[in-house]
């Protein structure tokens, strides 16, 4: 009884939303696709105004079904740039963002910004070393949206001006590495017209498979980072073999990944670069005024379907991140960290290494992440373990570098336990030591040798 | 203690163990840090080739246990046969890593058992210092130790087989070696049981850990066969050789590798053969004192005879019956330094295992190579049953040094004792008197110096307080040189001292220069800026490997890189270092002195997936394959004399070239095509000619060629190493075959083709008219 009045008030909740919604109405909707890198950023302002002059509160934005899996971020921000909350729930195959405007007015001017990943395909699959990355973007030339859109323009930028063919909607217009479509008048809610760019695009497609992030904490200054990286050059693959010779005559080698650039933190120090091999000698570091500038390049360059895996790792000072009023501690830093300029994170895990005895751990995430449940970290001279805690995620790009924030308390007397530790130590050592030489084992009495 | 009072002497016994352990302190310090010039200028990384080995075992062993590690049989190793590496390790060096690993991590230390296996061989040679140092102060004087326990720290010899990185059996086992003669030599002198058996069980931690153990095995009974021969029989002999003997003998069974071997090859059978002579002596002795002396000598005269008989008899018999083992070839190559050579090609190819030339004498024991003649001399003065024991160190280890280089090490530890007991004396006869001004003279000079100057400086100050045992002899001496004055001896003093001084530096020099470098990593001084640059195309290659070929990919290459490829690439090898199956390496030396057609043959039946090779010619590496090349084919020809002949890859006037002069087997074979494909278009600069190899300092005579049944499938940025993928057969187009190559002859087919024999004719056939209609058939 009790869940069918409860459905039933839901049906009606959700009829009242449509049929509010219904009269809102895309003013001018301007959609700027920034296809130049191996990512697809999206940035669609939209006006949107109700026709009957009531306030809107809640804006729906769709992301079709097929589209979700690469769509790695999403934000909404109102015109001066403040966040604006939204829900994700999935209608029709569709995934709906409901975006909430808290001073609803009746006119609402926002933008929407979404990044995705591996949209870009190859094409052809494969490449020789000496060939040209090519790559099409397929996607909706009109906005997907649930609303009837009066006015609406798309402007495309692509890395270079080799296009080999392009959707050809009028009106639109070509100049050098920009395509700008529209303006198409009067689009009908939920309707489809494919856009099919095949470009040329030769920046790094460069993926990081698996990121282990693991953040220790030392309550005597330091913050250690250690970073697993498996890295994959996800383009085009290579075709045939690989040639030095052509490599070394021909500098250029488009799609060939020698090196990137990480960013660390401006404090950080004892950089290291290494892989289950040892030291990889063949980087460079830059210290700048506010960060830390790595280049790194791998042992060997990445060619299509190449990978390799490494550790970065590096000490941060703790007064930067770590903060505490008595004995409460609150920890704030980084969840992932810059890898290279359009980064793609297909699954990551961050550990955080608290010291012993550590109690009410809390942490706040800047987005949803998974966690994992706790483990003990056992390192020099501990006893009973420190905790680790464990979080994952998936599909991240550079928008997800954020802080998080974690609080926990902590007696400082602990600190004493690890140098007293020692110390007991020794001193069972050496007073063992000066009994047992006192003392006569022997069974019998020895008799020096004759020689 | 003749002329210090007893008030002296009793605070002499602190000060004397405090100097003791003062100079072994430093000794260790000091021996440990000069081996660690590769760690501080490259990394802490394992060095050359076996250590790779040794740390993938040791890897593997922490990662799955003991017994897992006993039981492992290596599929990646020896493919397509195996190895079963249980069976076939010292497993010593691991146990001991392993051991180290478990204890640090017991304790919530995570040291990584790679920094482990790094770290280990110094510091093991600390511990080599003081079992050298108990040796020779058994043997001489607790001087002379803290003098050969300071030479053995830093001489170039053992520093060689031992420095941070070089993870490899010698690094414990010369500990072990030293530890159990000096166990060996203490049992000796108090016939106790108890010291022998540790003898025994330091010779089962030796024979763990490495195949020298056969040295102490055949030294120690030559030892009792030379006291016998000299009528130095005691109880004590029979005590601690017959305990040492049989625990040894039973403790040396229990490692998998070694198993019935000492009962069952010619190596062990000396040490079999004194033990018996041995107790037949002793029932002889027994029997002396029961019988009169007439009978006795009868019966002894026919007891030793019929003994030396029997035993003899028995051991040819039992030889020619199979039962015991022949001597092994690697055994014959120590007396017959041409043996190898002939017979053995693969042991010859190793550089390690050529004679030793005088200048690596002198490189790597510096002073001490002089000096330790003298130390042999005093012995022998002074005999007495111990030291009748480190002349036959002495001798033996000399000889061996002379056959091969890589013996040295087994002469180095008796080298740092002779000389540990010749400078001990010669301090001893010109520091004995006017202590006071010399010793202060001394002491300002070997501050400035390193501490070996440093720790000899103290060990004269306990020399003069303690040690008085040889004086009388040299009274004699020091009575007509004090004629002279004690400005005479302090110039001796010094001129002693500055020798000491310089065989620190040179130890040092010697260090750095020729013995720190991990020879997977290059690196360079560029003449231009001075910069220092690292070439690290073996690391580079390796992870690629590992990277980007499939796990279960097979990789070809001479053995010399098995073992690096399986520890850094993890890929499966053909043939590694461990060379135990020589027609498997000739298989692989043929496929790469044959023609890329014919390799490919070999190449398939093998299940190759890639084909290594290491090419020097653009950075001027002179250990690259091509100057192996010989090897290969002379191993290759070992088994193959019908398909392979050494002299195809000569010219005509008996040079080997790679140039357009040079012959056209070696123009052609897949050795050749690999190292040089694409090489003839590169331009090293820009007025050089293209193709120009700098390793051997000529242009490469086959420039344009393709390859048909492999392709590049990476190369390092220096070019020293290449690795081509094996093409499967449907990936080429077989190039077309010539008339004369043919199996099936044409000419052949042709001939047969008339109508009655023709094969497959239907015999009611329609025949077929142009133009007109068949006829149906019913």
């Amino acid at each position: 009884m009790k869940t069918n009045r409860c459905s039933i008030l839901l049906i009606l909740i959700f009829y009242t939303i449509c049929l509010t919604q219904a009269k809102i109405i895309n003013k001018n909707v301007e959609r700027s696709l920034d296809i130049s890198t191996q990512l697809v950023k999206e940035l669609t302002k939209i006006t949107a105004t109700n026709s009957d002059g009531k306030p809107i509160s809640v804006y729906t934005f769709i992301v079709p079904a097929a589209d979700r899996k690469n769509l790695a971020f999403i934000a909404a921000r109102d015109e001066n740039k403040k966040e604006l909350k939204y829900t994700e729930k999935v209608v029709d195959g569709n995934h709906q963002f409901s975006i909430a405007f808290p001073k609803s007015t009746a006119t609402e001017v926002f933008t929407i910004e979404a990044v995705y990943t591996k949209k870009l395909i190859p094409h052809p699959s494969q490449i020789p070393q000496s060939g040209k990355q090519l790559v099409r973007y397929e996607g909706n030339l009109y906005l997907n949206s649930l609303y009837e859109t009066k006015s609406q323009k798309l402007s495309v930028l692509l890395s270079s001006a080799n296009i080999l063919s392009y959707t050809q909607t009028k009106p639109f217009n070509v100049a050098s590495n920009k395509i700008k479509y529209g303006p198409y008048e009067n689009i009908e809610a939920l309707s489809n017209q494919s856009l099919v760019i095949h470009y040329e695009n030769e920046r790094p497609f460069l993926t990081t498979t698996r990121l282990e992030r693991i953040i220790e904490v030392s309550h005597w200054g330091n913050i250690a980072v250690k970073e697993n990286l498996y890295m994959e050059h996800t383009g085009a693959l290579l075709k045939g073999s690989f040639s030095r010779y052509e490599f070394q005559k021909d500098a250029r080698s488009g799609h060939a990944i020698k090196s990137y650039k990480t960013i660390l933190p401006a404090s950080a120090s004892d950089v290291y670069y290494r892989d289950t091999n040892g030291n990889i000698s063949t980087s460079n570091m830059k210290v700048m005024r506010d960060f830390v500038e790595l280049e790194l390049r791998p042992r060997f360059p990445l060619f299509g379907g190449w990978k390799t895996h490494y550790t970065l790792g590096y000490n941060i000072p703790s007064f930067e991140y770590l903060f505490n009023a008595g004995d409460n501690y609150q920890l704030k830093m980084r969840l992932i960290d810059h890898i290279y300029n359009d980064m793609v994170i297909d699954e990551a895990e961050i550990k955080i290494i608290l010291p012993e005895g550590v109690s009410n751990i809390e942490i706040t995430t800047p987005y949803p992440v998974k966690r994992l449940p706790n483990e003990v970290h056992y390192t020099y001279l501990d006893t009973v373990g420190r905790p680790v805690i464990i979080m994952s995620s998936k599909n991240l790009v550079e928008n997800h570098i954020a802080n998080f924030n974690l609080k926990y308390s902590f007696s400082k007397i602990t600190l004493l336990q690890e140098p007293l530790l020692v110390v007991a130590f020794f001193f069972i050592i050496f007073i063992i030591a000066i009994i047992s030489i006192r003392l006569d084992f022997s069974i019998s009495t020895t008799h020096s040798h004759k020689d | 203690m003749n002329h210090s009072p007893g008030l002296v002497s009793r605070r002499s016994v602190g000060y004397k163990s405090l100097i003791t352990f003062t100079v072994l302190l430093i000794a260790w310090l000091a021996g440990f840090s000069s081996r660690l010039f590769a760690v501080i200028r490259f990394e802490s990384i394992i060095h050359e080739f076996d250590p790779w080995f040794n740390y993938r075992a040791t890897g593997y062993m922490v990662q799955h246990g003991f017994y897992k590690f006993l039981n492992w049989f290596d599929e990646r190793a020896w493919y397509p046969l195996g190895r079963i590496v249980g069976g076939t390790v010292y497993p010593g060096l691991m146990i001991t890593s392993g051991c180290i690993h478990y204890i640090l991590h017991t304790l919530n230390i995570p040291i990584h058992i790679r920094d482990i296996c790094v770290f280990l061989a110094p510091i093991f040679s600390g511990l080599t210092s003081i079992s050298t140092y108990l040796l020779t102060s058994e043997l001489w004087s607790r001087g002379a130790g803290l003098f050969a326990a300071s030479f053995i720290a830093i001489v170039p010899g053992y520093i060689s087989r031992s420095v941070a990185g070089s993870y490899d059996n010698e690094g414990i086992a010369i500990f072990a070696l030293q530890f159990t003669y000096f166990l060996w030599v203490r049992s000796l002198k108090t016939g106790s049981v108890f010291w022998s058996a540790g003898a025994a069980l330091s010779y089962f931690y030796m024979v763990s850990a490495w195949g020298g153990y056969v040295f102490i095995t055949n030294l120690i009974p030559l030892h009792v066969f030379v006291l016998l021969l000299m009528g130095r029989y005691s109880e004590r002999i029979l005590t601690s050789y017959s305990t040492f003997y049989i625990l040894g003998l039973l403790l040396s069974m229990q490692i998998p590798f070694v198993g019935f071997q000492p009962i069952r090859t010619s190596e062990h059978m000396a040490a079999l053969g004194i033990f018996v002579l041995l107790l037949i002596i002793a029932v002889l002795r027994h029997l002396q004192s029961v019988l009169s002396r007439s009978e006795y000598r009868k019966i002894y005269l026919f007891g030793v005879i019929a003994a030396a008989v029997i035993v003899f008899t028995g051991v040819v018999i039992l030889t020619v019956l199979g039962v015991i083992a022949p001597w092994s070839g690697r055994f014959y190559s120590l007396w017959d330094t041409g043996y190898a050579k002939i017979h053995i090609p693969i042991i010859a190819s190793v550089s390690e295992h050529q004679p030793t030339t005088w200048f690596s004498f002198f490189f790597d024991l510096h002073i001490l190579a002089c000096s330790f003649p003298v130390g042999i001399w005093y012995c022998i003065k002074n005999v007495n049953d111990e030291r009748v024991f480190v002349i036959l160190y002495a001798i033996s280890a000399v000889y061996f040094a002379g056959v091969m280089v890589r013996l040295m090490l087994t002469l180095t530890p008796v080298v740092c004792i002779l000389a540990g007991i010749a400078f001990s004396n010669l301090f001893e006869v010109f520091l004995k008197e006017d202590n006071n001004s010399n010793t202060f003279a001394h002491k300002t000079i070997s501050y400035v110096e390193d501490h070996d100057d440093n720790s000899m400086e103290k060990k004269n100050l306990y020399d003069k307080a303690g040690k008085v045992k040889f004086r009388p002899k040299h009274d004699t001496l020091h009575e007509t040189r004090s004629g002279i004055g004690s400005n005479l001896k302090s110039v001796i003093i010094l001129a002693i001292l500055m020798i000491l001084m310089m065989f620190a530096v040179h130890c040092t020099w010697v260090t750095s220069n020729a013995y720190s470098s991990p020879s997977i990593v290059l690196a360079f001084h560029n003449n231009q800026d001075g910069s220092r640059n690292i070439l690290d195309d073996f690391r580079e290659a390796y992870y690629w490997l590992s990277q980007n070929t499939d796990d279960n990919a097979r990789i070809m290459s001479w053995w010399d890189y098995g073992y690096q490829i399986a520890g850094m690439a993890n890929r499966t090898t053909l043939v590694d270092n461990n060379t135990w199956n020589n027609s498997h390496i000739a298989l692989v030396g043929k496929a790469m002195s044959s023609t890329e057609e014919k390799s490919y043959e070999i190449m398939t039946s093998l299940d190759v997936d890639y084909v290594l090779v290491i090419f020097g010619g653009v950075i001027g590496y002179s250990g690259d394959d091509i100057n192996k090349f010989l090897w290969m084919v002379r191993i290759a020809e070992g088994e193959h004399p019908k398909d392979i002949k050494e002299s195809d890859y000569f010219t005509d006037r008996g040079e080997f070239r790679i140039d357009s002069e040079g012959a056209p087997a070696l123009l052609n074979c897949l050795m050749y095509k690999l190292s040089y494909y694409r090489f003839g278009e590169l331009k090293l600069d820009y007025r050089g000619p293209a193709g120009y190899d700098r390793t051997r300092n000529a242009i490469i005579g086959n420039k344009d060629f393709e390859l048909t049944y492999l392709e590049e499938a990476y190369t390092t940025e220096h070019w020293l190493v290449r690795i081509y993928r094996v093409k499967k057969p449907n990936e080429f187009n077989r190039p077309s075959l010539k008339l004369s190559e043919r199996i099936l002859t044409p000419t052949n087919y042709i001939t047969k083709k008339n109508p009655k024999r023709r094969k497959g004719y239907i015999r009611s056939r329609p025949t077929v008219i142009k133009g007109k209609r068949t006829k149906k058939l019913q």
